[in-house]
Order: structure tokens, then C-alpha cells, then sequence
């Protein structure tokens, strides 16, 4: 059975839901936002993801409404958002702190917003009972917030937002405060309410495992501006930047000048003088001798203590260090010239039996294709 | 409360020296009523650190004695104070030979405070005077005319002047003991009576000109006579004096006079007396004999504008005090005046209980 | 062994410090007025042994509280109390919320001088500050010297001797004790829960009222008790500020005890008083307790 990909974002004629229209947000001197231009579609998983400080929270801010753009313009469902209050948006959010109102029992936390509403009263009780039903938390309705754990709690945050149906939820550091097995569980939770309910999300994280495994598009931030957006598998796959790079996941970073391959398709770059140059195949096209640099994940480093067959890049080097993480080993190589390098193998073997250790003499390779070129 | 400690640096350094003997005597007197150089004098010429305190009301000084274990050696209560605390057993007799100017006491007034304490074997008198009224002269005559009774008690009594002079101000004192007397007097009743019926009328009395009175209090008058703010107080003969004073230094042209009452005048006296538990009653009869002293007695009276019980002060009393007839009354207006004693509990509680009536309307 | 003794800490002080007195109290409410010192009989003696507690005990009778439901002078002083304790109470929470919300909501660099200013009119003397505004409300004060001067009255504003200054005096004095609570309890406030409530669809009015009011509720109600209690039994500030006809217990209870000399129906009095407040405590201590209860 053939299945359509979810990729608004491709199409053309799709209206986005979410459009940030050259928006510029400043405190004072600190500029939070710089000229931000982004949409975001119906339906879609959206994750803000940077470090502290990098704006990503003020963009949600922005669309929740508690803060007001200095410049440019949000619309939401094409409509201009300016000048309209919180509690006229259609858009609701589940707070860092889940911001649970510690007097009213779980049921009144969640009936908070119909009552607002003015929802007549048996549709109000069927709506909670739908939203204690769909984060399973029947069992607590009478309860207060402090008398249930903090998974729970979490889960009553999510209920609240989602109990008016809005168009929009956000989503400020959801699982932050779970412990990371809860979390784990609590992010398949959170894709499969997205799905059910199909509320567009966005949310704001700081951990890249988390945005890579809820989000449809992953929008990676630093200093106001969006350095990249894309789906987790491009973001990972193919960083446009060194930044994105090392920001996700574990990565050899290699600066060095591209020159075009003669024969084979594609680039060879000279990283170290005395030291084979290395071969990669990018899109991207380098004058004769531009600076570039090579994203290398780990995982896509083979080790070995033979030399290699046919390996488009291979280099020889001596073990240092080994960081055994249970399913994967890093091992920390140095090369002739002194740098570092990471190389991943997944341990399927008991440890016993693993043949490498501190001070060997290994090959490291790799594909032309392994490595993304990058231009800074 | 305000503590005047006197300690002279010379008597500091004479009590290092005898520190064995170290003597103190404590004090319990109305507030503004002593020369306080006569303080210093006494811890010079005795040696005896004197402690001296101030009270303004005669129930705070009752309650601290009726409580006991005081700490003081001489009090100083009001006649009809002094008359039930007598009778509480809350003072000792006192000891008339360490009195040696018990010769300088004036009769005329050792015979009436007799009828508090018999005998004199309580108490010696240090001032008295009278209650009466103060008008601010000009305004007084403004509102009801030259001819207005300034010397009567109608002029308080009578609702018809009363409401007139509610424009200019009324203050009476807050004391049943001194009000009822003066009302059961202008009605031509018993002062001390103690009959409901007589005390009723009085109540009735005080109940009409009571919505003219702007304020019953015992000391704010002496401010609002000097001021002008008020015309007509009903007070103690020294605090309408001290007034009179005030009014005549700031130089602002009123003219306070002060009258006893024609119809008669309650006379009061303020006792020296040595509480039973006193620490010190030794100490305590040199203080009574030093201020019964002629010189000393006549200091204290020239600075506070009381008259005192003391015969042989009167040679040293300055003109404007002995001279002033409503400091001193004349003999003829001395003949005119009566006693007040105290109520048993019973009549208390009616008398207090008429007093919150007149006051508050319930 | 630690665990009786931090119990019994507490117990000892209430006891020492509450009970004692009261049974003290409740003892000389129980007799009769007599000409002596104390002014009561009759006295425990304890050198005749149990014949003579026997004896003392036989003496003391619930005649002083029969008199005091025989003069209407008495509930009418106790409800005039409670109604201008109730109505002090009202006027410094409607003034004390604004400026501890206030506070609360101050960047937090500010909040210990804000503090600091509240807490700053303890240094002084409460009679001074209690005099202070005598001179601020009288016909020729401050405030009616200014009124004057602005032209916005022809004649002086009778302030000082009516019930106005003694509601004036009370709000005055016990602002502190209403701001703190509220303060205390708005402070831990979450700022996102506000956000929360708006998001939800609250307006800021409406979030005010279905959260703020709630969550500072245990504030409200201490600081509600912290004036209406010493309020009820105020001596000092209704007769400086208040007129003659300004009736509340605690003068009345003055009166019985100096000017009557009667202790034990001013002690009658006092134990009256102290049900009055006892009462409103005891349902207040049991709803924080349900409270508490139902919170798990």
C-alpha cells in the first residue's frame, strides 16, 4: 500500500498555518529574534530546538501571545495576530512548569478552559472525560496536582491544552522536567496524541534527541536567527552548516581546502600537510582550493585492525581512549598529524571477545559519501 | 511614662564612696507638677538617689496600688482616692516624729482633708484647688452678651446658654467624680449624695446640654482654651490657669479668666503617702518632710500655680501666686466650697455607668 | 524521646503564656469585688489544704456574667466592636491587597525595599504614630490645612473624635499585618499560572478573581485575623482618635477596671471578649484542618 509522505512543507498550494513574516523581536539592546521569516503547516510536529538564549522560546511566546513582535507580522490561519490577547488566539499552550493550578482538582483543571468558553455543561464533562480518557488519567480526576506524580502531572498540562481543540498547541520544554526513561515513553505518547487528535505542535526543546524523535521538521536556532530547517532525518543526514553539524548528535569536524577530484565525481580535500588527502562526493561546488570542512559522523567511521580494502578514505591511527556506552563503543583515534578523531561500532558482540584496545594501531575508513562538505 | 533620674556627678561619686549605704527613694507624682530643681536639692542635701515617675490619672495610680508590690515609697492620690485606698490598707500610718515640719501644715486645710483620712494619720497635703469654669472672655461675651454668667454653673447647666456657646466650643472634663458632683450642685442637690433618684436627675441634666459639649476630656482643654479653638471649659482651677499663662505669652489676644462656681465649688486635694509594701518608708518620710519644707513647698507651688496646705510657704510665695484669688481663693469663697468623697462599689458602678451614658448616648 | 520533648515545647508555651493567664482571668471573673488588695475575694490560700481550695471554690459564682446581659451597655459595646473590628478588617484588605499585589508583582531587586518601607513605621512608636494623626486629622491639622489651601473645602473636615479616624487609625496601624500574609502568599505564585489562566481564555480580570484570589486566600484570611483580632479588643487608637461616642469593648473593659475598680466584672468582660475571638479561631483552625485533610 502506498503511502503519501507528510511533507506540507513541498507543496506549493498547501496555505501554511503558521507564517512568520520577517519578524524581528528586541528586549531593550538584546535582540531575541532577528528578521525571522518561517512557516509552519496544519498538522505538522514542529520543533524549535537550540541552546538557551537562542530565541526559541520567545518565538512561542510570540504565537501564544505573550509577547508582541517589534517588527514583522505572525499570522496564524492567515490572520494577522497583532494586537490580539492570549486569551483570543486559537492557540493553546502546556507550560514548562506545566503551570497546573494547584487549587482546582485534576477534572477542574482540565474543564479550566470550556468553562471559559462557556461550554454547556454536558458537553464540558464528555469533552474532560474524553481528555482524561485519551492521557489515561480517569483514575485521578478528583485528585489535586500535588497529590499526583509528575509524569501525571505532565500529562494533566497536556489534557488542559488540548481540551478546547485548539488549532495550535505549544509546547514549552514538555518533558523537561521526567526523568529520561518517562520521557522516552512520554515522547511516543506525545506523537501518538498529535496523531489521534491531528493538532498541529510546536515545540520547544533543548534536547536534540527529543526534536529529533517527536518532530516532523526540526527547526534548529541560534542567536535569533533559524539556521536550518528540515526533517530529522536531513538535518542529520545532511547539516548545511558546521553549527547545525555539531549541534546534533556526536560529529568529526574537519577543516580543510576542497579541490576538484580529477577522475571520480566530487572533491579531495587537503586537511593536513604530509597526510593522504580525503575524498568526498557534495552538491555543493568549491572553487580550487576553498576552505571547506567535513562533518563526519562517528557511526560512519569503520574501524579496524587490518587495513581496509577499497576504502574511499582510510587512515591509520592509534587508539586512545574508549568511551563503551552499553550499545555502541566510541573510540577516540589519534591520527599521525595529532588530531582527534571519533569512530562508532555497535557492540554486537559480548565485550569479551571485542579484539580492539587502548594503544592499538587501527585503520579508520570511510565512504566518499560518508562525510557532508560543508562551507562553514 | 517619663522617668526623670537626678544624679549629680558629686552624688554619683559620694554613693561610690558608700556604696554600703546606698540609699533610693521612688517617687509617684502627677506629670507637671514640681519645680524639678527641688529634685536635685533633695539628692544633694540627703544623699538618697530619688527615682521619680509620672502618672495622669488617678485610676492608674489606684490599680498599680490596689495590685500591689508598686515599688514606690510616696504616692501622691486625690482626696477621694485616697479615703477607699485607706480603707484597702494600701498605706502605713505615718511615723509623725521623722515629720519635724508637720508644725508648718495650714489647719484650714488639714481640717478638711481630715474628712478623707482621720487624723492626718495617712497623709500630708502637697497642693489643692478647685473645679471650675474657664472662659475665653471675649467670645464668651460675643455669644451670650456682657451680662453673660460666667461664674455660674447655668452657664454649662442651662441648655438655652449651652447651645449658644456650642458655636465657640465646650469641653468638659472626663471625670464623674467631678461632673455629677458639679451638676447635682447647680440643681441644688447633695453633691455627695448617693440616692439613685438625685443621681438620675443629675443624669438627666447632663443628658440635655450633653449634644453641646464638643469633647470630654481631661487635658486636651488646657491647649484649646490657650488656643481660642474652645470658649468655656469645665476644669481644674491650675490646668485653666496654666492656660490663662499660655494664652498670655503666645500673645495672641485671648484672655482666659477662671471661676469657682458661685453655687459652690468642689475642692480637691493631692495627698503625700507612703504605700504599706513601700520599700523604703524611711527614705519616703525624709521626702514628705523635705517638700513640707516652707521654702521648698512655696518653690513647688510658684512653679506649678497650685496652692498648697502649707501655712509657713505662704511667707514665700510669689505675689502673683498668693495674690491671685483664684489660686487663693478668699474666705469668704474657701466657705464656699464642698468635699467629695468617694462612692462605695455599688454607687460607683451607677455613677460610671451614668457617665457612659452621657458620653455615648447608651 | 525527641519527638515528646519538640511536642511538648509548644504545649508548655501555650500554657505558660495562654492558659495560665486565662485561668487567672476566668478565676477573678468568678468573684466578688472587695475593698482590699487585690481588690477581690475570695483569694487561694493554700496553707489550709484541700478545706480551703474546697472553700474558695465554694465562693465563686457566674454572677458577674449575669450582669452583664442585665445592661444592654455591654452587647451593644461588643457589637459595636465587631462592627468596627468587621469593617477595619474589609477597608485594610481592600487597601493592603493592591499594595502587596503590588509588591509581589515589583522586579525583584525592588521587593526588600518595598518590604523594608511596610515593616519601616515599627521602628516608631505606635502612640507616636497614633498622635501623628492627631495632628494630621484635626480641624486645624494637616490635612484640613491643605483641603483648605487647595480651595476644595470652605470648612474644616470633622475628622479626628468620630468613628472615621478610628477606622482611619486601625487601617493605619495594621496595614503591615494584612500585607505580609498576601505578600507571602502571592510572592510563591507561579507567574506562569497567570499565563496559564489568560491562555485558557481568562481575561487578566477574570484570571485575577479564578486564580490569583485563591491561591492568596490563606493570606487573605491570616491577614484578615492578624487585624480583626486586635482590632476587636483596641483600647488606644479609638480613644485618642475616636470621639465620646465611639464605643468599643476594650474601653468599656477600661472603665470597669479603673474607674470601677471592679475587676472581677472587668475580668467577666475579658473572658467574653476572649470566646468572641476564640470562636472565629477554632472554625478557622478546623477549615485550614479540613483543608489540609482534603489537600491529603
Amino acid at each position: 500500500m502506498a503511502q503519501t509522505v507528510f511533507a506540507p512543507w513541498d507543496n506549493p498550494d498547501e496555505k501554511p498555518l503558521i507564517q512568520f513574516k520577517n519578524v524581528t523581536k528586541r528586549f531593550g539592546d538584546f535582540t531575541a529574534i532577528d528578521n525571522l521569516t518561517q512557516d509552519i503547516y496544519t498538522r505538522e510536529f514542529f520543533a524549535l530546538l537550540g541552546p538557551s538564549g537562542c530565541g526559541k522560546t520567545t518565538m512561542m511566546r510570540m504565537l501564544a501571545g505573550f509577547e508582541n513582535p517589534s517588527e514583522g507580522q505572525i499570522l496564524i490561519a492567515g490572520q494577522d495576530m497583532a494586537g490580539v490577547p492570549p486569551n483570543k488566539r486559537p492557540v493553546n499552550m502546556m507550560f514548562q512548569s506545566y503551570a497546573l493550578f494547584p487549587h482546582l482538582s485534576v477534572w477542574d483543571n482540565i474543564a479550566f478552559g470550556l468553562r471559559r468558553e462557556g461550554a454547556e455543561k454536558t458537553q464540558l464533562a464528555a469533552r474532560v472525560e474524553q481528555m482524561l480518557k485519551l492521557t489515561r488519567l480517569e483514575r485521578f480526576a478528583r485528585r489535586k496536582p500535588h497529590q499526583i506524580s509528575g509524569g501525571q502531572r505532565q500529562r494533566v498540562a497536556l489534557a488542559r491544552s488540548l481540551a478546547k481543540a485548539p488549532k495550535l498547541l505549544l509546547l514549552d520544554e514538555p518533558l523537561g522536567a521526567l526523568d529520561k526513561k518517562l520521557r522516552q515513553d512520554t515522547q511516543f505518547e506525545l506523537m501518538d496524541i498529535q496523531e489521534k487528535t491531528g493538532t498541529t505542535f510546536v515545540i520547544v526543546t533543548h534536547d536534540q534527541e527529543e526534536a529529533m524523535t517527536v518532530a516532523s521538521r526540526v527547526a534548529v536556532m541560534d542567536e535569533g536567527r533559524i539556521m536550518q530547517v528540515a526533517t530529522p532525518a536531513v538535518i542529520y543526514e545532511q547539516p548545511n552548516s558546521v553549527y547545525v553539524a555539531d549541534f546534533i548528535g556526536d560529529v568529526n569536524i574537519i577543516e580543510g581546502a576542497a579541490t576538484p577530484h580529477p577522475q571520480a565525481d566530487g572533491y579531495s580535500v587537503a586537511w593536513a600537510e604530509g597526510q593522504p588527502q580525503f575524498h568526498a562526493k557534495t552538491n555543493r561546488s568549491f572553487a580550487p582550493g576553498q576552505k571547506c570542512f567535513l562533518a563526519l559522523r562517528p557511526e560512519k567511521v569503520a574501524i579496524s585492525a587490518e587495513p581496509p580494502e577499497e576504502a574511499a578514505n582510510r587512515i591509520q591511527g592509534k587508539i586512545i581512549d574508549i568511551a563503551y556506552l552499553g550499545n555502541i563503543s566510541t573510540y577516540h583515534v589519534r591520527l599521525p598529524n595529532g588530531t582527534m578523531m571519533k569512530a562508532q561500532t555497535a557492540n554486537t558482540r559480548r565485550l569479551s571477545r571485542r579484539s580492539l584496545t587502548w594503544e592499538d594501531a587501527v585503520w579508520l575508513s570511510w565512504t566518499d559519501t560518508a562525510a557532508a562538505v560543508l562551507e562553514g | 511614662m517619663m522617668t526623670h533620674r537626678f544624679l549629680s556627678l558629686t552624688a554619683a561619686a559620694a554613693l561610690l564612696a558608700s556604696a554600703a549605704t546606698a540609699e533610693e527613694v521612688r517617687v509617684y507624682n502627677w506629670s507637671d507638677y514640681i519645680d524639678e530643681a527641688l529634685l536635685e536639692k533633695f539628692e544633694a542635701e540627703t544623699g538618697i538617689d530619688l527615682i521619680y515617675d509620672v502618672f495622669d490619672s488617678n485610676e492608674v495610680l489606684e490599680t498599680k496600688l490596689l495590685a500591689g508590690g508598686s515599688g514606690y515609697d510616696v504616692v501622691v492620690p486625690t482626696g477621694s482616692f485616697l479615703q477607699r485606698q485607706i480603707q484597702a490598707g494600701v498605706f502605713q500610718k505615718l511615723d509623725t516624729s521623722k515629720l519635724t515640719n508637720m508644725g508648718n501644715m495650714w489647719d484650714v486645710i488639714q481640717d478638711r482633708t481630715a474628712r478623707f483620712d482621720p487624723d492626718n494619720a495617712y497623709s500630708v497635703n502637697y497642693m489643692w484647688g478647685t473645679t471650675g469654669i474657664g472662659v475665653n472672655t471675649a467670645k464668651v461675651a460675643e455669644v451670650l452678651g456682657e451680662g453673660a454668667p460666667v461664674d455660674s454653673l447655668a452657664l454649662i447647666f442651662d441648655p438655652a446658654n449651652m447651645e449658644k456657646l456650642q458655636a465657640c466650643g465646650v469641653h468638659m472634663l472626663d471625670a464623674p467624680d467631678e461632673v455629677v458632683p458639679a451638676a447635682l450642685t447647680y440643681l441644688g442637690l447633695d453633691p455627695n449624695t448617693q440616692e439613685a433618684d438625685d443621681l438620675a436627675k443629675a443624669e438627666a441634666l447632663l443628658m440635655s446640654v450633653r449634644p453641646y459639649v464638643q469633647k470630654f476630656h481631661s487635658s486636651e482643654y488646657i491647649n484649646a482654651l490657650a488656643n481660642g479653638d474652645i470658649c468655656v471649659a469645665l476644669g481644674w482651677s491650675g490646668d485653666i490657669l496654666q492656660a490663662r499663662d499660655r494664652a498670655a505669652e503666645a500673645e495672641n489676644g485671648v484672655e482666659i479668666a477662671y471661676n469657682a462656681p458661685k453655687e459652690g465649688a468642689l475642692m480637691w486635694f493631692d495627698q503625700m503617702a507612703v504605700p504599706a509594701d513601700a520599700p523604703n518608708p524611711d527614705a519616703a518620710h525624709k521626702f514628705i518632710n523635705f517638700i513640707m519644707d516652707a521654702q521648698n513647698m512655696a518653690a513647688a507651688s510658684n512653679y506649678v500655680y497650685y496652692a498648697n496646705g502649707n501655712k509657713a510657704s505662704q511667707a514665700f510665695l510669689a505675689e502673683d501666686v498668693i495674690g491671685d484669688p483664684a489660686i487663693y481663693p478668699t474666705a469668704e469663697a474657701l466657705a464656699n466650697t464642698y468635699i467629695k468623697g468617694p462612692y462605695p462599689p455599688k454607687v460607683q458602678r451607677v455613677v460610671t455607668r451614668l457617665w457612659t451614658k452621657v458620653k455615648s448616648g447608651i | 524521646m525527641r519527638r515528646a520533648l519538640l511536642i511538648a515545647v509548644p504545649y508548655l508555651w501555650l500554657l505558660a503564656l495562654f492558659l495560665v493567664p486565662f485561668l487567672i482571668v476566668l478565676k477573678i471573673s468568678l468573684s466578688d469585688t472587695a475593698l482590699a488588695i487585690p481588690p477581690y475575694l475570695p483569694t487561694l490560700d493554700f496553707t489550709e489544704g484541700w478545706a480551703g481550695i474546697w472553700g474558695f471554690l465554694q465562693e465563686l459564682d457566674f454572677e458577674n456574667f449575669t450582669f452583664l446581659t442585665q445592661d444592654e451597655l455591654y452587647w451593644r459595646a461588643y457589637l459595636s466592636s465587631v462592627q468596627i473590628a468587621l469593617i477595619s478588617t474589609v477597608l485594610t484588605l481592600l487597601v493592603g491587597y493592591p499594595i502587596a499585589y503590588g509588591m509581589a508583582s515589583a522586579p525583584e531587586h525592588w521587593r526588600a525595599t518595598l518590604m523594608m518601607l511596610v515593616i519601616l513605621p515599627f521602628w516608631t512608636s505606635f502612640l507616636i504614630r497614633v498622635y501623628s494623626w492627631m495632628g494630621i486629622l484635626s480641624n486645624e491639622g494637616l490635612l484640613n490645612q491643605l483641603l483648605q489651601g487647595l480651595g476644595l473645602i470652605d470648612q474644616p473636615l470633622i475628622i479626628l473624635n468620630t468613628n472615621t479616624a478610628v477606622y482611619i487609625g486601625i487601617v493605619y496601624t495594621y496595614l503591615p499585618f494584612m500585607i505580609l500574609p498576601i505578600y507571602a502568599a502571592l510572592e510563591k505564585m507561579d507567574a506562569a499560572l497567570l499565563e496559564a489562566a489568560e491562555d485558557l481564555g481568562c481575561s487578566r480580570l477574570t484570571a485575577f478573581w479564578l486564580v490569583t484570589v485563591p491561591l492568596s486566600r490563606q493570606g487573605i484570611i491570616a491577614g484578615c485575623f492578624l487585624v480583626f483580632i486586635p482590632a476587636l479588643g483596641e483600647f488606644v487608637i479609638p480613644s485618642l482618635l475616636g470621639g465620646s461616642g465611639t464605643l468599643m469593648i476594650g474601653k468599656v473593659l477600661w472603665e470597669e477596671f479603673f474607674n470601677n475598680r471592679d475587676w472581677p466584672v472587668a475580668s467577666a468582660v475579658a473572658v467574653i471578649l476572649l470566646l468572641i475571638l476564640i470562636i472565629p479561631i477554632i472554625l478557622f483552625q478546623r477549615n485550614e484542618q479540613k483543608q489540609r485533610e482534603r489537600e491529603g
